[in-house]
């Protein structure tokens, strides 16, 4: 296997390698820190594919560089070759050399596959995290061994640290497709089928995702969040967020009670008041994420109360109503209240 | 074998045999597969069975390619001329076809076993 | 083929050239439009292709004003999805593919020797089809109706009213329609080919743009038709709720992929292909020198047609299929780089083995390289599903498709455009302009496209009409649209160039390059094609055979008069080219804009739901293209031979596998089966997608499945009968004939029997729906059966089929012979696999 040894000899080190080699590349990827770059991998499936790809490209750059060369060669030279010696060309550089690279380059793909994703049987009881894309948000609920939902969020995703998480991938509406750049390739989310997807962070942090298949007007605007924490706090965090009865950030009843005055709790559910909508994503512990709106606004009290007021200017084609008409008062009072919910 | 094949096989079609061969044994790999991990229930075999059954289609599928190679290597005249018969008559026509096919039966061997290459490290269904 | 050339006085030439004309003559005035010959036809659809790409271009223009920062409202949401969604379709089904119909039609009769492709009047329907198909499309989107759910069309996205509104049904209708028009350029082209080379020009002799088009045409007839089939599913869920695609009713959204992508991946080839065949029309002209490695190229185009049929599903490496299945994609897509990479050798080692002219062509098609092997290079990395899981559906693949199409096809063409402007023109562009335009084309492409690559890694998908400011993607964008301008900006350059006056050259040199192809050869004042149809004995004949020009000229070869005044040419054999008839072709007529026009209506009128418009623009295209069967293909001529010059004589009607009629009905039943066989893959996968794919619901039984089986083999037999007892006399063969019509009848009833005697309600869910649709599909064919049953029957009445003329009998019973065998499949599996799978 000509790329077993060099993935095992020296984990992550060939992209480094790679990036000191070309000086070109080394103005692109200075800048990779950004939490959604497929070059910048927090997890193995991530960095074995970006591993790939820098092989992929020294080879290609070599291969391009040798093309071209050989056309400038052949149309500057002074004298014509013999036809043979051209026909040898085509023979070795253009069937025989193109075959055997190809032949090592595939098979170098093709042990990979299984490799990165792993086959994990049916009857295997694994804890899933199930996610469905709904135009333009996602529905998360998080599952026991048993496929019992133990409780559901919305457009952010916790995961423990140094473990595969699986999800199971659904659709509500139209095909979306499930990408975390950092943490893996893509899985679409397909209605009428549910499909599997393992990802695993090696390092805590927050990683960006967004919707990959085009969905609709809004597609743009449908993004989310893996925040990957230690695997002990995910756990606390898991059986906190399962417990039956909440009441963290309802202190505030007068905020509450404006909230389901309005009907917001007709789509939208928190958990421990008489909110249960389930059309809307799930508003529990809402102050605890990090964006607005599947990815869209920063998550403040301003932008909640701007969004609240008019939802289809800042995403077009959103399902929820536009609440204009409310008193400003109102609104901001809604706004506050949801951003300590926590 | 030269009793049931003529030396002369006035046809165009002779030229697509072992690109036929590609796409008849890519075409079965996929559709058995593809059957397979849809109806593992019902066929109640391993997959490593499927990978032998295919792994053999594939021994048959290069014989005839290399079949399909021979019998243009002897319409090219065993090599006996060099390209690139671009003569006006109807002995260099048939070496341009023979010469075509031994090409074409060379990329669709190359292609056969990369089709084939699959088999030998993906052991189950996995998605 | 050692024979006297012919030698005219020239009184006698001078007599032979007035015929000539005459028979040739395209008419003026607005008759103009009437026009089917192949260099107007050509040019006419060259002309509209570009202007749907300039078109589509500037749609490109909008959306990387829009994305040059970010948080950007230059354009809404909307609008922008509408704008990729055309710019999409309008470049792959109104530019990419009818520009290279437009080629092959201008060139190829030209480069065979041939005076006229076998069906002008054919590619003349295609063309307004084309035309009406292709405003009707583009026009949308200045009523704010375009098709805005990509130009994949993925349902459910593309299925839902509230979303996808008639936009998407001009999509499915307006683009069907132009299919049609393609694959009547396909059979056109097939034929042409095949048939049509000049006397002597055997398949080892044939120019390498020839080798690539037969292959072309040949993945078209594979390629279309399954998207057609699906296009049929779509339609019909949009408009009666048939839930081919809707999963809560046992409907699957990854049908339609798979259909879609069957036809999309091979399409990728059918663009790039027909460039590569102009590029190696050009190389070998400035290496002044045959091109190296001939049997290499065709290795290259049939391999390449081959194996594009197994890439499709490398669009779909993301959908969660098996990683087996994947994986079997994967090896053919890096098996596909292979005589890819052989085409682009044989150009470089026949630069190497000839002394290179560095002009102009040389270099959009030395450029079109260099961008292109970039574009091969991710492909071969995009191949691979591991990767492609990370970059699908993001930049990357913008910029590999781009590398691909641009690189691959864009180039080539306008080195194609400028090689061969002074064939169509009489008069070359200019050098100067040429080189501003191509440095403009190649930097400004190079910045538009090479630093998505890098946005694209760096997580950005496809399709946003907008993106965040601080994930690191500004740069990249903002450099991106900067580039697109100056890439616009050489296209302008370009299109200037085209339009720009330019002084007439002061000697006629029909020749300007140099080059050693027969298509040279021909006057651009002339409308005669070849003046007389050479016999051929190189492969560059201008280079080898002396004196060819002069003897061309002086109508010493083969059809140098018109005594019929009918349009002439010569028809030879496949493999060697020795003249088997002289064909006479259609000229100019208004039957074929009535067709187009009233075929136009029918998918029109359908888009918008207005039936009884829709039933009569049915019975019009009908009855329009009955009168242009009975009235224009095969007549009975005055004699049985014709003198065709060089002493001579070849017969001028030939019926059965000799004839051209009976290889596109062949090649026309070779399609239909294909989408035939695309609805019969729709019905196994649902079978493999559901444990029970009846759903419980009663299927249509076994006795009248088995029924219409054997109704329609009977109805087959007796058109053979007809075939066979027409040779002997009429009358038995009318007595066949009409006894065919009544089986055929009866089977098409007892085709849709099963199915509606078991109350199969093709809504409930997908399993009556698709045995509805395959039933449908048959009693159609069946209906079109008893059409040309009929059709033999008036034609033997109206004296216009006889013994010795019988074209109408023969091709009549090759469709039957297709025709039984989809009845045979469509009610074995739809009446007996039910029975087996339980």
């Amino acid at each position: 296997m000509t790329g077993e040894g060099l993935t095992e000899s020296c984990p992550g080190r060939c992209p480094r390698l790679c990036r000191s080699s070309v000086a070109l590349l080394v103005i692109f990827l200075s800048s990779c820190s950004g939490s959604q770059s497929a070059l910048d991998p927090a997890g193995p499936e991530a960095s074995r594919v970006a591993h790939l790809f820098f092989v992929m490209l020294f080879g290609g750059a070599v291969i391009w560089v040798a093309v071209v060369a050989a056309l400038i060669y052949a149309s500057r030279k002074k004298n014509a070759h013999s036809e043979e010696s051209a026909g040898r060309v085509i023979l070795w550089c253009g069937a025989i050399l193109p075959s055997a690279i190809l032949c090592a380059l595939l098979s170098y793909g093709m042990w990979l596959m299984p490799a990165i994703r792993p086959w994990v049987p049916d009857d295997q009881p694994v804890r899933r995290i199930e996610v469905t894309g709904e135009q333009f948000w996602w529905r998360v609920r998080y599952l026991d061994e048993t496929g019992k939902t133990l409780f559901e969020t919305a457009n952010e995703v916790r995961i423990p640290v140094g473990e595969p998480t699986h999800f199971a991938l659904k659709a509500a509406d139209v095909i979306h497709s499930f990408w975390v750049p950092s943490l893996g390739g893509k899985m679409d989310m397909i209605p009428g089928r549910t499909n599997p997807l393992a990802l695993q962070a090696d390092r805590e942090g927050i990683y960006n995702g967004v919707c990959a298949e085009f969905c609709g007007e809004s597609h743009a605007l449908m993004a989310f969040r893996v925040r990957a924490v230690a695997a002990a706090d995910y756990e606390a965090w898991l059986s906190e967020r399962s417990a039956e009865t909440r009441t963290n950030g309802l202190a505030d009843a007068e905020g509450l009670a404006v909230f389901l005055k309005n009907g917001c709790g007709a789509c939208h559910a928190i958990s421990g008041t008489a909110a249960n909508g389930r059309i809307g994503p799930d508003l529990t512990a809402f102050g605890e994420r990090n964006t607005l709106a599947a990815g869209t606004l920063p998550h403040t009290a301003e932008d909640i109360a701007r969004f609240i007021a008019d939802p289809a200017k800042i995403k077009p084609g959103v399902r929820m109503p536009h609440f204009g008409m409310l008193q400003e008062a109102d609104i901001q009072r809604m706004a506050a209240f949801l951003k300590e919910l926590k | 074998m030269k009793s049931f094949i003529p030396r002369e096989v006035e046809s165009l079609w002779t030229l697509f045999t072992a690109p036929i061969v590609w796409a008849v044994h890519f075409v079965v790999c996929y559709g058995a597969v593809a059957v397979y991990c849809a109806k593992t229930a019902m066929l109640g075999f391993e997959f490593s069975t499927m990978r032998i059954i295919l792994g053999g289609f594939t021994v048959v599928a290069l014989g005839m390619i290399v079949l399909a190679a021979y019998l243009a290597w002897r319409q090219w005249g065993f090599g006996s001329g060099d390209p690139p018969h671009d003569e006006a008559t109807r002995q260099d026509r048939a070496l341009f076809q023979g010469f075509a096919t031994l090409l074409l039966s060379g990329l669709s061997f190359v292609a056969v076993v990369y089709v084939a290459i699959p088999l030998i490290f993906i052991a189950e269904c996995q998605r | 083929m050692m024979v006297e050339l012919g030698n005219f006085t020239p009184e006698e030439r001078a007599a032979q050239e007035e015929r000539l004309r005459k028979a040739w003559k395209t008419p003026g005035g607005w008759r103009y439009w009437t026009s089917v010959n192949n260099s107007e036809i050509g040019l006419w659809y060259g002309v509209t292709a570009f202007a749907f790409m300039l078109f589509a271009g500037l749609l490109g223009l909008l959306m990387r004003v829009q994305l040059s920062v970010p948080n950007n409202d230059f354009i809404s949401a909307d609008l922008y999805n509408q704008a990729f969604t055309l710019h999409g379709t309008v470049m792959m089904f109104l530019f990419a593919v009818p520009i290279f119909e437009a080629v092959a039609i201008f060139l190829l009769p030209s480069m065979l020797g041939a005076r006229e492709l076998p069906f002008p009047r054919l590619s003349a329907f295609g063309f307004w089809s084309f035309l009406l198909g292709g405003v009707f499309v583009c026009g949308s989107i200045f009523f704010n109706a375009a098709p805005n759910a990509g130009w994949f069309m993925y349902p459910p996205l593309a299925t839902d009213k509230e979303y996808a509104g008639i936009g998407a049904d001009i999509w499915l209708l307006g683009l069907s329609f132009i299919e049609v028009a393609s694959i009547a350029a396909a059979v056109e082209i097939i034929v042409g080919i095949m048939k049509c080379r000049a006397p002597g020009m055997r398949i080892n002799m044939m120019p390498m743009f020839a080798w690539y088009l037969l292959i072309v045409a040949g993945m078209i007839l594979f390629a279309f038709p399954p998207l057609i089939a699906g296009d049929i599913l779509f339609e019909m869920e949009r408009m009666f709720d048939w839930p081919f695609f809707d999963a809560s009713r046992g409907g699957d959204p990854l049908l339609w992929q798979h259909l879609f992508w069957i036809f999309g991946h091979p399409e990728v080839y059918i663009i790039f292909l027909p460039a590569i065949a102009l590029m190696a029309m050009i190389v070998p002209t400035f290496s002044q020198r045959p091109i190296v490695g001939y049997s290499w190229i065709v290795l290259a185009a049939v391999g390449t047609g081959f194996l594009s049929f197994g890439l499709w599903v490398h669009h779909m490496f993301t959908t969660g299929l098996p990683q087996i299945s994947l994986a079997f994609f994967s090896a053919a897509s890096e098996a596909v780089a292979i005589p890819t990479g052989v085409q682009i050798f044989v150009f470089i080692a026949t630069m190497l083995a000839g002394r290179v002219i560095f002009s102009v062509p040389m270099l959009f098609g030395a450029g079109g390289i260099i961008i292109f092997v970039i574009g091969g290079l991710t492909g071969v990395m995009v191949a691979l599903a591991p990767f492609d899981w990370q970059a699908h559906d993001t930049y990357f693949v913008v910029a590999h498709l781009h590398y691909v199409l641009i690189g691959g096809m864009f180039f080539p063409i306008v080195a194609g455009i400028y090689y061969y402007f002074p064939f169509v023109t009489g008069k070359k562009l200019s050098d100067a302009w040429g080189k501003v335009s191509f440095w403009l084309m190649f930097t400004g492409f190079n910045v538009a496209f090479f630093p998505m690559h890098f946005s694209g890694l760096r997580g950005m998908p496809r399709r946003v009409f907008t993106y965040p400011e601080d994930i690191g993607w500004d740069w990249f964008n903002l450099i991106s649209t900067v580039g697109a301008f100056i890439f616009a900006a050489g296209v302008a350059t370009f299109v200037i160039d085209i339009f720009r006056p330019k002084p007439k050259p002061k000697e006629r040199n029909l020749n300007p390059w140099n080059s050693g192809t027969l298509e040279w050869t021909n006057d651009p004042s002339e409308d005669w094609g070849m003046r007389s149809v050479p016999i051929i004995s190189s492969r560059y004949p201008l280079w080898d055979q002396p004196n060819l020009q002069a003897d061309i000229e002086a109508g010493r070869y083969y059809l140098p008069d018109a005594k019929s005044g009918k349009r002439e040419t010569l028809v030879t054999s496949v493999l060697d080219a020795e003249p088997i008839q002289c064909l006479r072709v259609g000229g100019s007529s208004y039957v074929t804009i009535i067709a187009a026009l009233a075929l136009g209506g029918v998918f029109i009128a359908l888009t918008y739901h207005w039936w009884i418009p829709t039933i009569i623009s049915a019975i019009i295209t009908f009855i329009a293209i009955l009168w242009w069967l009975w009235n224009g293909t095969g007549p009975i001529p005055e004699s049985a031979e014709v003198d065709v010059g060089l002493g001579q004589t070849l017969p001028v009607y030939v019926s059965g596998p000799a004839s051209v009629g009976w290889w596109a009905m062949f090649i026309t039943m070779v399609g239909d089966g294909t989408a035939f066989a695309s609805l019969i893959f729709g019905y196994f996968f649902y079978w493999t997608v559901h444990d029970d794919f009846t759903a419980g619901a009663s299927g249509p039984g076994e006795p009248w499945p088995m029924v219409a089986l054997v109704l329609f083999v009977i109805a087959w037999l007796l058109t053979i009968v007809a075939r066979q007892l027409n040779e002997k006399g009429v009358v038995g063969c009318r007595i066949a004939l009409v006894a065919g019509i009544g089986v055929t009848f009866a089977a098409c009833l007892a085709g849709v029997a099963g199915p509606y005697l078991h109350g199969m309600d093709p809504t409930s869910n997908v399993y009556p729906a698709i045995v509805w649709i395959i039933a449908i599909w048959t009693v159609t064919h069946g209906a079109v059966g008893i059409v040309m049953q009929a059709y033999c029957l008036a034609r033997s009445f109206a004296g216009r089929m006889t013994a010795q003329y019988d074209q109408d009998i023969r091709n009549v019973a090759l469709y039957w012979h297709f025709m039984a065998f989809t009845a045979v499949v469509t009610f074995a599996v739809i009446g007996l696999f039910p029975m087996v799978s339980a």
